[in-house]
C-alpha cells in the first residue's frame, strides 16, 4: 500500500532521530549497557560483551540508513525487527516476573522498572517503522514538502520525549503516594 | 492558496512549540520527583515488627563459623541481604561496605542463597572474603525476607530497629535515620497526618 511521502519520510527521520540517541547512550555508557542486557539475563555470559559492543553499532547504522532513500525502506523492517526484539526481551522478563529490573530503555539516569506499559510504547514505535518501510506514492515533492516532513517530524519527536517521560515519571508517581 | 500555506506554516510552527512546553513540562515534573520522592526504604508490612526483639537464629557463615542473629551482644547488626543474580544488591555492595567501614559499633552480616560459585564469584568481585557471610535459606526464612535487596539494622540489646527493602544509599540511610528517630519506616512517618502536614509546609 502506498503512501504520501512526507508521511514515510517524517517516520524515517523520527525514528532515525531515536535510534541515533539510543545509540549514543549507549555508546556513552558502555558498561552501564553491559550491565543492563546482564540483568535480562536472556543471553549467555560468553556472548554478553559482543552483543553489547554490536548493538549500539547497529542501531547507529539503521538511523543512518534509515535518512538514505535507497536503503529506506529496508533499514526501516530492520528497526521494525529490532524493536520487536526489544519487546520481545521485555516480554520474556516480566512473563518470568522479573519487574524489578530497570528498563534500560532511555540511558542510564531515567531508570525505570519493567511494565507491561512499555510494550505498547514499543508497539508504537514499531508502528513508525512499518509506516517508513512503506512505498512511497510518486509524486514531485517541493520545498513546502520538506518543511512540513522536518515540522512533523520534529513534533513526533517532542511527543516521543515527553510520552517516554510521562513514564518515566509514572512510577515514581506511584511511590509519592505511597501506593 | 497562498494564505492557506501561510497559516498552515504557522500552525505547525506553534505545535512545535506547543510539544516542546509539553516536554519541559513533563521534565520538570521529573526533577520535581527526583527531590520530591521519599528516600525512604520501602517496608514490606509482613515479618518482625519494628522495635521489637529481632528473631534470634544462629547460622553458619561460608567459613563454618556460627554467627548470632537477633542475641544481645556488645555490637549491633546490619543484615543485608542480597543475591548474586540481583544487580541493584550489587550496585549497593560498595556502600554497605562503607557503612561497615564508618560504625565500628555495628558488625555488617551478608545474607545471601543460592549457587555456591556464583556467591564465591561475588565474593571475590567485591573482596568479602573477611566479612561474615551467610548462605543459607534460615535467616531470610526466619525474616521473612520476599524482596532482594534488603536490610535490617538490630541494635545490640537484639531489638530490631529498621528494616526495609533498599534500592540506594539513601534507603540505606534512611534506617539509620529511622533508628534514631525511633519510627519503624519513613513511610510510618509520611503516614502520620501531623507529620505530613509539617513536611508539606
Amino acid at each position: 500500500m502506498p503512501l504520501d511521502p512526507i508521511l514515510i519520510h517524517a517516520c524515517a527521520l523520527a525514528l532515525a532521530a531515536i535510534l541515533a540517541t539510543a545509540a549514543t547512550h549507549k555508546l556513552r555508557a558502555p558498561r552501564w549497557f553491559a550491565a543492563q542486557l546482564e540483568a535480562y539475563a536472556l543471553l549467555p555470559q560468553a556472548l554478553l560483551a559482543p552483543v553489547a559492543r554490536l548493538l549500539p553499532l547497529v542501531e547507529g547504522a539503521v538511523a543512518v540508513a534509515l535518512l538514505l532513500p535507497a536503503s529506506r525502506s529496508a533499514a526501516a523492517l530492520a528497526a521494525a525487527a529490532l524493536l520487536a526484539v526489544y519487546a520481545g526481551a521485555i516480554a520474556v522478563n516480566l512473563w518470568r516476573g522479573r519487574r524489578d529490573i530497570d528498563c534500560g530503555c532511555a540511558g542510564p539516569g531515567e531508570s525505570q522498572p519493567l511494565r507491561p506499559v512499555l510494550l505498547s510504547r514499543n508497539a508504537a514505535l514499531l508502528g513508525l517503522a512499518v509506516l517508513a518501510a512503506l512505498p512511497p506514492l510518486p509524486r514531485a515533492l517541493g520545498l513546502f514538502d520538506g518543511f512540513v516532513a522536518l515540522a512533523a517530524a520534529a513534533v513526533l519527536l517532542l511527543l516521543y520525549a515527553a510520552a517516554d517521560g510521562l513514564l518515566t515519571n509514572a512510577p515514581r508517581l506511584l511511590k509519592l503516594t505511597g501506593r | 492558496m497562498e494564505a492557506l500555506i501561510v497559516s498552515n506554516i504557522l500552525l505547525w510552527v506553534l505545535l512545535i512549540a506547543l510539544a516542546f512546553v509539553l516536554m519541559g513540562l513533563v521534565r520538570q515534573i521529573g526533577v520535581l520527583h527526583g527531590r520530591l520522592a521519599p528516600a525512604g526504604a520501602l517496608m514490606i508490612d509482613k515479618g518482625v515488627a519494628v522495635n521489637e526483639p529481632a528473631p534470634k537464629v544462629t547460622a553458619a557463615d561460608r567459613n563454618g563459623r556460627p554467627v548470632n542473629f537477633g542475641y544481645p551482644s556488645d555490637k549491633g547488626q546490619l543484615l543485608f541481604f542480597l543475591s548474586p543474580t540481583c544487580p541493584i544488591c550489587k550496585s549497593l555492595l560498595p556502600a554497605v561496605k562503607a557503612i561497615g567501614k564508618a560504625r565500628k559499633d555495628l558488625e555488617v552480616v551478608y545474607v545471601s542463597d543460592g549457587d555456591l560459585d556464583a556467591q564465591a564469584a561475588l565474593i571475590r568481585e567485591f573482596a568479602l572474603e573477611d566479612a561474615s557471610y551467610v548462605v543459607g535459606p534460615e535467616v531470610g526464612m526466619t525474616y521473612q525476607i520476599g524482596k532482594l535487596p534488603y536490610a535490617a539494622l538490630i541494635d545490640a540489646a537484639g531489638v530490631l530497629r529498621a528494616k526495609g527493602l533498599v534500592n540506594s544509599r539513601e534507603h540505606l540511610d534512611s534506617l539509620f535515620e529511622a533508628e534514631r528517630m525511633g519510627i519503624a519506616s519513613l513511610q510510618d512517618y509520611l503516614h502520620k497526618p501531623d507529620n505530613a502536614v509539617k513536611i508539606h509546609q
